[in-house]
């Protein structure tokens, strides 16, 4: 393709966008009539639009739309370190945030109120345990006075019984 | 993109860094092997009447804050690792409290848990159960469920019964439970 080639080529594509001024669409026309050559470019790059036209183009979805609009257009180039970039600048509120994390994690003597309230927390849960050997402790006085007095008044039962029988015996 | 990564991580950073203490001490007495998972009842009871959450940590300020008044009581809390105690009011509804008294039971049963004392009446259940690792105490539970209250007590390390009504007095807490 030559210079003057490229520059029908240039114009034609205007003509068919509707860029050219009239007066260049009057002189493309009048130089088409001329140059068969031309005429026979402008012609097929009017069909070629037509049928570009009637191509039916899917709309891509939306996500695929979004990713695609967020690829940057052109390869940055890699930035220098640069302190107020935002990544950095997170990496900067970082830093005292967590030495704050840490410095709470410490393990600082609490308040003294704090230590009472666990004391007397303790004491409560001393006092349950407490309460549960009283507890226990009773059930097993009550259990083995139960056991104690069967014991008791099954063997006087006994005796009785059996003087009861030994008397009939003498009767008879 | 590279940002909204960087973000998310730094988000993910800092939630693991305040969540830490808590789980710290959550693990810390949840790998004891004193430590006995009693399960929730709020469902039933609603919010627990008592929690008690006591970990090693806090224990040791208590044992330090005694050991000038009654260094029995110190010396007693040094052997302690943590205790906690959960306590739901029934108001006679036993059913939910029993259920998960015997489902702990069993746990308890399953897992090398000594039992020391069991009352079993019909409408009062107490048990105690200790945990021993090569002659060395390592846990005491105990369960009691009424009609007015279920009581879940764990003690995590060594807990001598015999010291533990010696250095009652020296708590001078009123603690008015009805033993009736």
């Amino acid at each position: 393709m030559n210079e003057y080639d490229e520059e029908w080529e240039v114009q034609i594509n205007a003509l068919l966008d509707g860029e050219l001024s009239p007066k260049g669409a009057e002189k493309l026309k009048a130089d088409a009539l001329g140059d068969g050559d031309l005429a026979a470019a402008i012609i097929s790059a009017y069909q070629l639009q037509k049928a570009m036209e009637n191509i039916h183009v899917e709309r891509a979805p939306d996500s695929l739309r979004k990713k695609l609009k967020a690829i940057p257009r052109r390869k940055q180039p890699a930035p220098a370190f640069r302190l107020f970039q935002p990544r950095w600048a997170m990496v900067l509120a970082a830093i005292p945030l967590t030495l704050i994390v840490v410095s709470l994690m410490r393990p600082d003597t609490p308040p003294a109120s704090e230590i009472a309230q666990a004391r007397e927390e303790m004491a409560i849960a001393f006092a349950y345990l407490d309460k549960a050997g009283v507890m226990t402790g009773r059930e097993i006085e009550s259990t083995v006075g139960r056991t104690m007095a069967n014991a008791v008044t099954g063997s006087i039962n006994r005796v009785i019984k059996s003087q009861h029988l030994s008397s009939k015996e003498k009767k008879v | 993109m590279k940002q909204s990564v960087m973000k998310k991580w730094v988000t993910g950073l800092f939630c693991t860094l305040l969540a830490l203490p808590v789980i710290a001490q959550e693990d810390e007495l949840k790998d004891l092997p004193g430590y006995v998972d009693f399960g929730d009842l709020s469902a039933t009871y609603g919010e627990p009447k008592i929690t008690i959450n006591l970990g090693g940590t806090m224990l040791g300020f208590v044992g330090m804050m005694s050991s000038a008044k009654s260094p029995e009581t110190s010396k007693l809390i040094s052997k302690l690792k943590g205790i906690r105690v959960q306590i739901y009011e029934t108001d006679e509804n036993l059913e939910a409290a029993s259920q998960q008294y015997s489902k702990v039971k069993g746990d308890l049963k399953s897992s090398g848990w000594e039992p020391i004392v069991q009352v079993n009446e019909d409408d009062e259940q107490v048990l105690v159960y200790m945990k021993m690792e090569a002659g060395h105490m390592e846990g005491m539970t105990v369960m009691a469920v009424d009609g007015e209250e279920a009581v879940f007590v764990n003690i995590i390390g060594q807990l001598n019964p015999a010291e533990l009504g010696k250095v009652m007095e020296s708590f001078d807490v009123d603690v008015d439970l009805d033993l009736d």
